[in-house]
């Protein structure tokens, strides 16, 4: 087949490019009054309005401390787990069995967080044979709370297998453990060498990917939208209803959301991939 | 091995088995009250009523295997083929960049977004509109995932072939091809599952006239038909884990 680098970029412009291009510039147009049903001519009071009334800041705050934590905790389950039953987990068995969880997509794992921790939940039910609690309302409340409990519990449940899988391959590629019996026949101790020698040689080799997921999570919308509550929101969600409003007025404020949203997307892939050969495989 | 290293062994399996046998139950179960531990009824009601009545379950089985299937092909197609231009450009880092813009940003940000070129061409509430609409999530991440194939020696390897002779068609054909054969298949198994997991921007392009599995659960975790709902995370994950379960036993492992 013969090579066309033009053509072959030109179809990459189109299909992969355009598309954002276009959406970013459609929504800026929105948010400015430019374009849309009831546009009145260019104005700058759509943006006033949404830095005034804070929900944006709130709400992308809410989100980058739900994805923080999120991947907080599924990094140091995973850790625990990859590092603590490393040789079982090279068994044939363990090795298979750890991919299962990458087969659960977010809207299962929200269907699953309702049944397991809500208050008629599972969990709830368990509680109550055992004589933990004596009635519905003792169960803590995990779905739908103020704390977004469910959302990162969520985001963990999906999240932690990818980086137990992503640990014990690096774990093997980056030959960690020769290195590490170096480091034991120099007078390290345990305690120095995970400190030292594995945690700085997994965190360097995996850092971005972790970036990646907070990205991801910070974008994320079916689990908060069927575990978190009316208010705060996370972005996507936000995004989404006030785009879905009735009062048509108030759609560009939808607009200058989303496009803030994508401008912290855009400025956060060019500081994370810039200069660097890009792999997607460490 | 010791006590306590068996012990966390037994509650991982644990971990990973309980969601999967919990939504298999679930799906067989009816009149399951609260506070009660195990259910009034369990059978095959649930399966039998799915499959006899209006729910259109199956239809949105089959509607969810041909839009993941259509998107994998393409996204997958396109996306080795097209890759080799951007990692043999001069400014190969500045395109892959900007490959990572549509990459990391929420689908249904970016369905939102482009929802009214969507309306305009007649493609929103239409499968068409929401293969068009995935693709455009899966065919970013197929040209980040080739990077890795086209490189100094894939690139050596097609010369050899042009220097003894061989068109570029044969060079594609009868090498490239064979030789990025794993790495095809781990992508198309990658796209099918952006495809198959993909809810927001599906709910959106397809305005609810285009439901796959994951509109589905939704739809039952509002109306709080939990069996129902089950029955559709049944179908959502069992096709993955046998495709985990192929990938990782014949691909995966040949790989590395």
């Amino acid at each position: 087949m013969k090579s066309k680098p033009t053509f072959g970029l030109l179809f990459f412009f189109l299909l992969g490019l355009l598309p954002f291009v276009a959406a970013l510039i459609y929504a800026l147009l929105y948010s400015l009054g430019i374009v849309g049903i009831l546009s009145e001519g260019a104005s700058i009071s759509y943006w006033r309005q949404v830095f005034q009334s804070g929900e944006l800041i709130g709400s992308f705050l809410y989100s980058a401390l739900l994805a923080g934590i999120g991947v907080a905790l599924s990094v140091s389950l995973a850790l625990l787990v990859s590092m603590g039953l490393r040789t079982s987990l090279q068994h044939r068995f363990w090795s298979l069995l750890i991919y299962f969880p990458l087969a659960i997509p977010g809207m299962v794992a929200s269907f699953l967080s309702i049944q397991l921790l809500s208050k008629a939940g599972f969990f709830s039910r368990i509680s109550m044979k055992m004589g933990w609690i004596d009635s519905l309302q003792q169960f803590p409340d995990w779905i739908n709370d103020s704390y977004g409990i469910g959302i990162i519990l969520t985001f963990v449940l999906i999240v932690s297998p990818f980086f137990v899988i992503l640990f014990s391959n690096v774990y093997q590629n980056e030959r960690v453990s020769e290195l590490s019996t170096l480091a034991y026949s120099l007078g390290a101790r345990s305690n120095q060498v995970f400190w030292k020698v594995t945690l700085p040689i997994l965190f360097s080799k995996t850092k971005r990917i972790m970036i990646l997921y907070f990205i991801f999570l910070l974008g994320s919308y079916e689990i908060p939208l069927v575990l978190g509550q009316e208010s705060p929101q996370m972005l996507s969600v936000l995004i989404i209803r006030e785009l879905k409003q009735f009062d048509l007025k108030l759609i560009p404020e939808g607009y200058v959301i989303a496009v803030a949203y994508t401008v912290v997307i855009a400025v956060s892939a060019l500081l994370v991939f810039r200069r660097r050969e890009v792999q997607v495989h460490e | 091995m010791s006590n306590i290293k068996r012990l966390a062994l037994f509650f991982l399996g644990l971990g990973i088995l309980f969601p999967f046998a919990y939504l298999a139950f679930l799906s067989f179960s009816g009149a399951w009250f609260f506070p009660e531990v195990l259910p009034g009824y369990f059978g095959l009601k649930n399966w039998k009523e799915i499959l006899s009545t209006e729910s259109d379950m199956g239809f949105s089985f089959f509607s969810s295997l041909g839009i993941s299937l259509l998107v994998a092909t393409l996204g997958t197609g396109t996306g080795f083929i097209w890759s080799k231009s951007i990692a043999y450009h001069a400014q190969k880092e500045s395109w892959l960049v900007l490959a990572y813009f549509p990459y990391m940003l929420s689908p249904v940000v970016l369905a939102a977004c482009l929802n009214f070129f969507f309306l305009k061409s007649g493609l929103s509430g239409t499968w068409q509109g929401v293969v068009l609409g995935q693709y455009l999530v899966a065919f970013p991440y197929s040209v980040i995932f080739f990077q890795a194939f086209w490189n100094h020696r894939t690139r050596q390897f097609e010369q050899l072939v042009l220097t003894l002779g061989g068109s570029s068609n044969q060079a594609f054909v009868q090498v490239l091809l064979p030789l990025a054969k794993g790495m095809i298949l781990v992508c198309f198994f990658q796209t099918f599952l952006i495809s198959w997991f993909e809810y927001g921007l599906t709910a959106l392009i397809g305005v609810g006239k285009v439901q796959t599995l994951t509109v589905k659960v939704f739809l039952y975790i509002k109306e709080a038909n939990f069996y129902y709902g089950a029955i559709a995370c049944c179908l959502l994950v069992w096709p993955p884990v046998i495709l985990l379960y192929l990938n990782k036993r014949f691909v995966y492992n040949r790989l590395v």
